[in-house]
């Protein structure tokens, strides 16, 4: 559920919002009375807590103006004094609990869930509909006695349908409830979090339409042995009287649009918006005129309403355009020009600070640097969680192999991307390792929705525990201590090539027979092979021919195969590349040598070709093998 | 299934590219109109089948185009969805006493519009 918490001290904040966030809720977090008004009298909240001493406006006034204007949200009160005429103050103020400091931190939480609760129209601690339980407290979430691991989306998604089990949620409605304020997602975002959730209710018995869909109106419970009357229902703000019937696969049908169609409006929207920036540019120097007046003291009501319905138009201009980050800065441009927000000098001077970062946001930016609109055709490489000089790295390197990158500040937003991201999903995905149990989490979503993609994970720790943990989730670990962005870069991309249907051989043999026979022997068995007597073009033919596996002569004149070897293993680009040995001595001293070289395999002539090529698609085979569990 | 629809919207740009969106991906037919009061008068004329309305509007805002669209015999039975940026909760009573059939809430993606309002007005 959404929580407003309203509190100036950043102490108290960072630890209620943690506590709050790991009990599944969504917190929007405010450090004074006035905004604390704006947020709770603009956006629907399951709760909101509240501090008693905020600057700007009081807690109980706050309180008092909130119900004195209708709003029932429950209201728990976090007040340092702790006396009768305090608590009985704020309780006929209007609020509907109260928690002394400093307060036992799982109390509180206690608190709120009792008040999501007694606001809700299940009022037992479990919530239950039909065989799923749902322990708040907990988090546990069980059907037919067999537990559901969920996401968190998917948790506060069935939290708030046991909620209101007789209500339908319209996507509006579920997104207003359960995501911050600040946040905007797509509506195929929500029906994405739903498709899943009902996967995995079905993958333990419960029926397709546990979550049902009343098309173009919402979702909802569907009835426990379908007893329930359709018109128990009430819509969702009542927009839609007549009950339709529900159309799961209407619901599950998401528009696809093609790469092409997105291109081409990605440059329709481009192109639009050469002419558009001007016009965003003269209305912000509008609203920057009334902020100006405002920081003099010189402003009426009037200016500041036309200047709010100006900054107003920009976000949902901003937005269509798909400029996210200026639209959040017009958004908060918006929220402190609404005249119910009484603005203190200091509010006025951010005010100012807001228009000119909005300036360069406008500036400097166009539908093409968004990720909501990423650039067709070139495969994408998603950047989650690293350290800006590395982003700015791997950008450019992956530019100049004909990648692109996203780059994604959290694994939050990385999940927001990966579920609409339509049928554009990344190449591989690159992510620190940063909160392990949260990338963890990451890999295994992106394993359940796009099973053939890969999930590296980056970390400077060079731990087996790490690595074990990765590996286990399905992900592969990078340690990065030692590499430059190169080879990260490299790292991940050697991972992505296919490995080819033709493989190409190289074999270096100062034995000109061998070599004369070799390919009609090879080739036969699916092998593209390329022949070299003298060790001395060695890289040169190397470099051009690019193999996939070499087979090697140890002796030869000038230079051997066990120096050639090593010379590969030592080069990072050919550091896994499957090296044989075909030789006529069977020695073990010149077995061992081999080996200590970094050989993978040692044969001995004379040798048929089909064991030959065995030989060689096994070590292939090894190392493709090896590259999806590392 | 050809469909006419007609968007009120001060905002030339938005106009443009839900104009483009819809077209590339239904091809409907979208007409425009940049204020409340062409709006009514586009709507008596063409008679679309679906009107998507800006709410805020210089003069003439969003919901006094609705009431008068509703008070005309003639535009009365054409359905409305708003086009608002994310509604305030003051607003989002507002809209359901009214009557008007959804919201779709800034920002959007043009291309996904065709579905949307295909859902909403069960087309």
């Amino acid at each position: 559920m959404k929580i407003l918490l309203i509190e100036d001290d950043d102490a108290i904040v960072t630890l209620l919002t943690r506590s709050l966030s790991d009990q599944h809720h969504i917190v929007d977090a405010v450090n004074d009375g006035e905004m604390g008004w704006t947020y709770a009298s603009t956006f629907d909240y399951g709760a909101i807590v509240l501090d008693i001493m905020l600057p700007k406006l009081d807690g109980i006034s706050l309180c008092k103006k909130l119900r004195g204007a209708g709003y029932t949200t429950p209201i728990l009160l976090l007040t340092s004094q702790d006396n009768a005429t305090a608590k009985v103050q704020g309780l006929d103020a209007g609020a509907d609990d109260y928690v002394v400091k400093p307060f036992d931190i799982s109390e509180l939480t206690a608190r709120v869930r009792a008040l999501l609760r007694r606001s809700s129209i299940n009022p037992l601690p479990l919530l239950s509909w039909g065989d799923l339980m749902l322990n708040p407290s907990s988090c546990e979430v069980s059907y037919n006695q067999q537990p559901l691991t969920l996401t968190t989306k998917e948790y506060d998604l069935l939290e708030l349908f046991l909620r209101d089990s007789y209500r339908v949620f319209s996507n509006d409605e579920i997104i207003d409830r359960l995501w911050s304020s600040d946040d905007y997602p797509a509506e195929a975002t929500v029906r994405s979090h739903l498709r899943r959730l009902r996967h995995k209710l079905q993958a333990v018995g419960a029926p397709p339409d546990f979550i049902g869909t009343m098309h173009g109106r919402g979702y909802y419970l569907t009835s426990v042995q379908n007893a329930l009357d359709a018109t128990h229902r009430h819509v969702v703000g009542a927009i839609h009287e007549l009950p339709l019937p529900h159309d799961c696969d209407r619901d599950n049908f998401q528009p696809i649009h093609s790469s092409q169609q997105q291109a081409a409006y990605l440059a329709f929207l481009q192109d639009t918006w050469v002419t558009t920036k001007p016009q965003c540019l003269v209305s912000l120097a509008e609203i920057e005129i009334v902020v100006d007046l405002l920081l003099l003291g010189n402003c009426n009501d009037d200016d500041r309403q036309a200047a709010h319905q100006i900054s107003h138009k920009l976000v949902g201009t901003l937005g269509v355009f798909a400029l996210t980050a200026a639209m959040k800065i017009a958004r908060q441009i918006e929220i402190l020009l609404n005249r119910s927000t009484i603005l203190s000098s200091q509010a006025a001077l951010s005010l100012k600070t807001y228009v000119v970062e909005l300036g360069q946001a406008i500036a400097t930016t166009d539908p093409s640097q968004q990720t909501d609109i990423p650039q067709p055709d070139l495969p994408l490489l998603l950047l989650i969680d690293l350290d800006p000089a590395l982003n700015q790295s791997l950008t450019a390197i992956a530019a100049n192999f004909s990648y692109q990158t996203i780059v994604l500040a959290s694994i939050e937003a990385a999940d927001r991307y990966l579920f609409s991201s339509g049928d554009r999903p990344p190449a591989a995905i690159l992510v620190n390792f940063r909160v392990p149990q949260t990338t963890l989490g990451l890999i295994q979503n992106v394993r359940l929705r796009f099973p053939e993609r890969l999930v590296f994970v980056l970390s400077e720790r060079d731990d087996l525990k790490d690595r074990l943990a990765v590996i286990r989730n399905g992900g592969k670990f990078i340690c990065t201590r030692k590499l430059n962005p190169e080879q990260i870069f490299t790292a991940a991309i050697s991972r992505l090539a296919p490995i080819s249907t033709t493989p190409k051989v190289m074999i270096v043999d100062d034995d000109l027979d061998w070599l004369r026979t070799v390919p009609n022997l090879l080739q036969p068995w699916g092998l593209k092979i390329t022949t070299l007597a003298d060790p001395q073009q060695f890289w040169d033919v190397l470099q051009s021919v690019q193999p996939d596996a070499i087979v090697l002569d140890i002796q030869m004149p000038e230079i051997n195969g066990l120096e050639l070897c090593q010379v590969l293993r030592s080069d990072p680009q050919w550091q896994q590349l499957p090296i044989l040995f075909l030789s006529v001595s069977n020695d073990p001293l010149s077995q061992q040598a081999a080996f200590k070289a970094g050989a993978d395999d040692y044969l001995c002539k004379p040798m048929m070709g089909s064991e030959l090529a065995d030989r060689i698609r096994h070590r292939l085979a090894r190392l493709t093998s090896r590259d999806c569990t590392n | 299934m050809n469909k006419r629809l007609l968007t009120i919207d001060d905002e030339e740009a938005i106009q443009i590219v839900i104009k483009f969106g819809i077209k590339m991906v239904a091809g409907w037919e979208v007409l425009s109109a940049s204020n409340g009061k062409t709006g009514i008068v586009t709507a008596q004329r063409e008679l679309p089948d679906a009107i998507l309305l800006d709410v805020m509007m210089p003069e003439m805002d969003g919901i006094a185009t609705f009431k008068a669209l509703q008070a005309n015999p003639i535009t009365a039975g054409i359905p409305v969805i708003f086009l608002t940026a994310k509604a305030q909760a003051a607003e989002k009573r507002q809209f359901n006493d009214l009557g008007i059939r959804g919201v779709i809430t800034k920002p959007f993606n043009s291309l996904d519009l065709p579905d949307r309002i295909s859902k909403i007005l069960d087309w």
